[in-house]
């Protein structure tokens, strides 16, 4: 059983139609998965169905056994499940370290907090340096930075980033993504959208495509990286075998 | 020079009323993106309260205080309960407010209207009509007094804001409200809260105006003009904004009210709002909005 079951979840906004249609997905612990699909899909909305932002019309979720789906955001980031927003959406009138507070805003020991902010720091030193800085100063890879910084700061199991090079320069998307790897590499459970498929599933375990509202296609990683059905619609190339060592 | 040292003075005495009526305004708009036009009626109504407790009780009006804030505290939880915090995530959310709080002036208004009828009212203490001298100046014992309690109150909501766990929630949600959701803020809670407390600023505010100006049912009207262009001017959102353009414009208006006479001194109110849409619609202190 996997660290994060998704089981049959239909949801949507408001009055309107259902976006997951009866999507199912089970997350191995320690593992990274790279969902893709065509934009509208409904990523973004299983991500924050899953956080708890957006309540499930049928279907649960279960994070490490336990039955999440009535829980409310703050009491799933309890559970060491964090959310990395598609936007960034810092604070921008709060200084970095300020956002970095506001992280933590659930765990009630400011102390606790402030600890933890410093490891972060000396982990990432650049935010160290800009942490008097308001949010909007920073860059794009900076933002990105601290917006996974900040759901660092409750030390979770699992993290779920929405489209983190959205908007970056080649060179500081590979910086985020280096960043995503060490992660992974500490042992996080990741769960990455990306619209830049290629690069996601290079660095990811599991490869999930999600299309209509169900998932439609997974498999590991490289498989997906190498089917030719999906290199065609997602990866933007006729069918050619992938180098062994772009797979992870 | 004294005549232009004690327009000055009488000007900054009446900038602080001002600053606590915008105060709550702005802080409404800031968190929910509500145009609180009946932000002003509230405060008349505030200033019944006052009045009510006054006559009845003959209870002092800034002692009646620590009644009328927690009382206006649970209007604002009731009324942003009842009528907005199910509509939070509608697209046409800012429509909805701006009928939804005008139908709401007009209700307050017509309730006054019969309960007190149309009778020019203000309380009385004995403060209120002795002046305090120094030197060649003078100022109204009853504007020093709203003077001192709006600041204090005005700071105190600025240090909430700054140095609380539950104030930086509220910042939080002004500058991104979809942020702090993700970050584990109960976006309606604080927005409850933040209603609760802008009408508490607004009874506070009601119950200093009860004895530095006189007020009738349809008061409101006029003031809402002048609470507007201030949160405007200062920057929709900023309590700082509202604070400073309140005594940049109480003090303008004591001035034009001086050389041009009364009825000018609203002039002055609109025409900054003019002059700052113009060259800085984002107000002194305020934030560009996208979208
Ligand atoms: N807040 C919302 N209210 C209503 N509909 C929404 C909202 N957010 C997304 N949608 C709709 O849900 C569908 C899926 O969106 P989304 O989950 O963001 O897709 P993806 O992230 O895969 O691009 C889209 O058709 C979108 O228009
Ligand atoms: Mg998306």
């Amino acid at each position: 059983m996997g660290t994060l079951v998704v089981e049959n979840v239909v949801a949507g906004y408001g009055s309107g139609p259902n976006i997951l249609k009866g999507l199912s997905l089970t997350v191995e612990s320690g593992k990274a998965y790279c969902i893709i699909g065509p934009n509208g899909a409904g990523k973004s909305t299983l991500i924050k169905v899953i956080a708890g932002l957006l309540k499930p019309r049928e279907g649960k979720i279960f994070f490490k056994g336990e039955d999440i789906t009535p829980l409310r955001a703050d009491q799933v980031l309890q559970r060491g499940l964090c959310y990395v927003p598609s936007d960034r959406s810092l604070f921008p009138d709060m200084t970095v370290k300020e956002n970095l507070r506001m992280g933590g805003f659930v765990m009630r020991d400011t102390r606790k907090v402030d600890e933890r902010i410093d490891e972060l720091f000396a982990q990432f030193p650049i935010l160290k340096e800009k942490s008097s800085q308001m949010a909007k100063t920073l860059s794009g890879g900076q933002q990105q930075l601290a917006a996974i910084a900040r759901a660092m700061v409750l030390k979770p199991e699992m993290i779920m980033l929405d489209e983190p090079s959205l908007g970056l320069s080649p060179k500081v998307v590979q910086q985020i993504f280096g960043t995503i790897t060490t992660l992974r590499d500490q042992g996080l459970t990741i769960l990455l959208v990306e619209q830049n498929a290629r690069k996601g599933l290079q660095i990811a375990d599991m490869g999930v495509v999600l299309d209509l509202g169900t998932n439609s296609f997974e498999a590991p990683a490289c498989d997906v990286l190498n089917d030719p059905r999906i290199q065609e619609l997602y990866l933007g190339k006729r069918h050619q075998a992938v180098a062994a060592e772009e797979c992870k | 020079m004294i005549q232009v040292i004690q327009i000055l003075i009488l000007g900054i005495a009446l900038g602080g009323v001002y600053a606590l009526m915008s105060s709550g305004m702005t802080l409404i708009f800031g968190v929910m993106r509500i145009v609180n036009l009946a932000h002003s009626a509230f405060i008349v109504l505030a200033a019944y309260l006052a009045f009510f407790v006054f006559k009845t009780f003959n209870i002092d009006p800034i002692v009646s205080m620590a009644f009328t804030m927690p009382v206006m505290f649970l209007v604002g939880v009731i009324y942003y309960r009842l009528l907005f915090a199910s509509r939070a995530d509608n697209p046409r959310f800012a429509d909805i407010t701006v009928l939804v709080t005008f139908a709401t002036a007009l209700v307050i208004e017509g309730i006054l209207a019969f309960i007190f009828t149309g009778i020019y009212r203000s309380t009385t203490p004995t403060y209120a009509k002795t002046s305090i001298n120094f030197g060649p100046f003078f100022i109204p014992q009853s504007q020093l007094y709203a003077l001192i309690i709006s600041i204090v109150l005005i700071v105190g909501l600025w240090m909430f804001m700054r140095y609380t766990r539950i104030g930086n929630a509220i910042r939080a949600t002004m500058q991104n409200r979809n942020a702090a959701q993700v970050v584990g803020v109960n976006v309606t809670w604080i927005s409850t809260l933040s209603f609760g407390i802008g009408l508490a600023m607004a009874g506070a505010a009601g119950s200093l105006l009860s004895f530095v100006f006189t007020f009738y049912p349809a008061k409101h009207i006029a003031w809402i003009g002048m609470i507007m262009c201030l949160v405007v001017l200062g920057g929709m959102g900023s309590l700082v904004g509202a604070l400073v353009s309140s005594f940049l414009l109480a003090t303008a208006a004591a001035y034009v009210n001086f050389y041009f006479g009364a009825a000018w001194s609203p002039i002055t109110f609109y025409l900054s709002l003019f002059l700052i849409l113009l060259f800085r619609p984002q107000g002194l202190f305020g934030k560009k909005v996208e979208g």
